[in-house]
């Protein structure tokens, strides 16, 4: 048994003409919190879907736990899932049901428990997030941060082996914020689970985070722990660390330049 | 001119596509028959796209065969022949008028909303979630309601039959004064079970097929934002409704075409 | 609770729908349970059925007592052999019973009119009506009518 959990080999991966990933190696260790960093747009939600075998890549390999994601038949990849939870980022509860038959749903397809078994399951797994009292509410009364919460939850449902976390910190008002890093820190400590967090939020996944990729262009242009990048010789990776506006990453997408640009609009008009 | 025959070639060639995609949609979803743990999955499909129907279907049918026994009544008057309208009824909506304005009120009432929900499903990521906790979305969100949809169309048919032939009742013996023996014997002379009740059935299967398989093909595969969900709904209307029209002279052709 | 009423409706939704098979089997299309009862099988040979059709009704008096099971032509003779399904044990019709193909109502549906002979002996499975006419063909009439004027 190796050290990682999942190993990325020259993987590259396009979306029409773009190259999302371009020849991207890494490897995720088990039972730490690693964080996949970029600006936007960089396809990282897109990573998440390929270890998950939703996405094929076009190239290089895919594994996880010694396994080739990309060569699953259909029937294994669905086997295989189980052994994942994701957490998306708006949450993706299911609107028909209450939030306890939401968490109860993996338990539900996956096992034959008895259904007081099940019934301890859920409550034991909507106290780990602190909603154990909103077991009957729908969906659509839950706050942005609870709906969350409760997907966590769901996603823990099986205990699985990897927790993927797709921008588990956006759009939270503080407070949830907080909630949501001591969930994600406490249940990697009390489970052992390996957890992937895909964020551009620094702050925060910085102070969680053991390992850090940071990815840009289709490229991994820094990777280590948070100590290690934040004195980073690369600029491109300081200036995502510390926020800079501009910089090797460039403020503008790209365009011809503005003189040439704006006199000559004024000219055709 | 070429460059008209070239966005031609192109549009056939995504239209193709999409049939592919639509086609590996449908056989996925219904490969291997429905799970015993399914059912409660259908029942609750059957009441929202088959039991909410009712009301819609049941006025519908209503007022088609009063509508179309009061034209019959008048016409065939002159001739003194109105004991021909209780057949001409039944043979018109038996053969003709349930299954096709049962489907197409189904396309509108129930196709449209089965969209809108598998699109909203998608936009907010509940079916790849689904799908990430190792659950096939096909088999437990489409399949139930692709049965649903095959069982509740051929259900809203009869019902919507019943109700024309009653309707037609109402109207050509009730209030015209037409015979009811004659209205009633006249039309059992003539329908027959199979060749008009049976084949018309048929061809309800097959638009409740068409309907459902559009309409949750269009929120399959509809791009997950507001404008392509309201263009997918709209989508589902007129492509099924296109298809039902143009599948029953196919099915007419096929079922009766001994002329 | 709620779960309960959707089971609720969609039971009694297929209830409706089966209740309306029933109605158009029985009252619409005029499955008749006589049907599935005894009945037997006579022949009778036409020249002519033009407009006969299976299920077609086989009336005495005006009341209908079978119905047209199959229509055959036999090639050697040019006549149409029409099989007879009479409700009932046999026994019911005489040996010397004739048959006529005859016009119905306004829209012209064609049906066979049967008439009791004096006979002592009774028709039995399988046996043939000899005494026929077949159907009035107006063309036909129309162009005998010319053929005798010409003479």
């Amino acid at each position: 048994m190796s050290d990682s959990l999942i190993e990325i080999e020259g993987m590259t991966f396009h979306r029409g003409e773009r190259a999302i990933f371009d020849d991207v190696t890494l490897s995720i260790p088990r039972g730490k919190i690693t964080a996949i960093m970029g600006p936007s747009g960089t396809g990282k939600t897109t990573l998440l879907r390929i270890i998950g075998g939703q996405l094929k890549p076009d190239s290089g390999q895919v594994r996880v736990d010694g396994r080739d994601v990309a060569s699953m038949s259909r029937g294994e990849l669905f086997a295989f899932r189980r052994n994942i939870g994701m957490l998306f980022q708006n949450a993706a509860l299911f609107t028909d049901l209450s939030v306890f038959e939401n968490v109860a749903f993996p338990l539900r397809v996956h096992t034959d428990l008895s259904e007081e078994l099940i019934r301890d399951l859920v409550l034991i797994k909507l106290n780990a997030v602190g909603l154990r009292g909103a077991r009957d509410l729908q969906p659509s009364e839950l706050s942005g941060g609870m709906a969350r919460r409760v997907a966590l939850a769901r996603a823990i449902a099986l205990d699985p082996a990897l927790i993927m976390y797709d921008e588990p910190f956006t759009g939270q008002d503080p407070i949830a914020l907080g909630v949501l890093v001591r969930l994600i820190r406490d249940l990697n400590k009390a489970l052992k689970t390996t957890s992937l967090l895909v964020s551009h939020d620094i702050h925060e996944t910085v102070g969680i985070a053991q390992q850090i990729y940071i990815i840009a262009d289709g490229k991994v242009i820094g990777s280590g722990s948070p100590e290690e990048l934040r004195s980073s010789k690369s600029n491109r990776v300081t200036q995502f660390m510390y926020g800079e506006p501009d910089g090797p990453v460039p403020f503008h997408y790209p365009a011809d330049d503005i003189e040439f640009d704006v006199i000559s609009s004024q000219d055709s008009g | 001119m070429l460059d008209l025959l070239r966005g031609l070639g192109v549009r056939f060639l995504n239209w193709l596509e999409a049939l592919g995609r639509a086609s590996f949609l449908w056989v996925n979803a219904m490969a291997g028959l429905p799970r015993w743990t399914d059912v409660g999955l259908v029942i609750k499909q059957i009441y929202n796209v088959g039991f909410l129907s009712l009301v819609i279907i049941v006025l519908s049918a209503f007022s088609i065969g009063a509508v179309i026994a009061l034209q019959f009544y008048t016409q065939l008057a002159r001739f003194g022949a109105q004991d021909a309208v209780g057949l001409g009824l039944a043979l018109v909506v038996l053969r003709e008028l349930g299954p096709v304005v049962t489907a197409l009120l189904f396309a509108g009432r129930a196709g449209s909303a089965l969209t809108a929900e598998i699109g909203l499903m998608k936009t907010t990521e509940q079916l790849s979630s689904m799908e990430m906790m190792g659950v096939d979305p096909l088999r437990r969100i489409v399949a139930p309601r692709i049965w649903a949809g095959i069982i509740s169309v051929p259900t809203l048919t009869l019902i919507f039959n019943m109700v024309a032939v009653f309707g037609g009742f109402i109207v050509a013996v009730e209030w015209l004064g037409a015979d009811p023996g004659g209205f009633w014997s006249g039309m059992q002379d003539v329908v027959e079970l199979w060749e008009d009740l049976g084949k018309g059935m048929l061809k309800s299967v097959a638009f409740a097929v068409l309907v459902t398989w559009v309409a949750v093909f269009q929120g399959y595969d509809s791009p997950p934002t507001a404008e392509g969900m309201s263009m997918a709904t709209t989508r589902t209307v007129v492509i099924s409704s296109v298809l039902i029209l143009a599948s029953d002279f196919l099915l007419t052709l096929v079922l009766y075409g001994d002329f | 609770m709620r779960m309960r009423t959707v089971e609720i409706s969609v039971g009694a939704f297929v209830l409706a729908g089966i209740l309306a098979l029933v109605f158009l089997a029985v009252q619409v299309s005029g499955v008749s349970l006589r049907e599935s009862e005894e009945s037997y099988t006579v022949t009778a040979r036409f020249d002519d059925v033009s407009g006969l059709r299976v299920r077609s009704k086989v009336s005495m008096a005006g009341v209908t007592i079978g119905r047209v099971r199959d229509i055959a032509v036999d090639t050697e003779w040019g006549d149409a052999i029409v099989y007879l399904e009479i409700f009932g044990a046999p026994g019911s019709l005489t040996a010397d019973t004739s048959a006529q193909v005859l016009t119905e109502g306004i829209l012209g549906a064609r049906y066979i009119s049967l008439a009791p002979g004096a006979d002592e002996e009774m028709l039995d499975e399988g046996d043939e009506i000899t005494e026929t006419q077949g159907a009035l063909v107006l063309e036909n009439l129309i162009g005998e009518f010319l053929t005798n004027l010409g003479d």
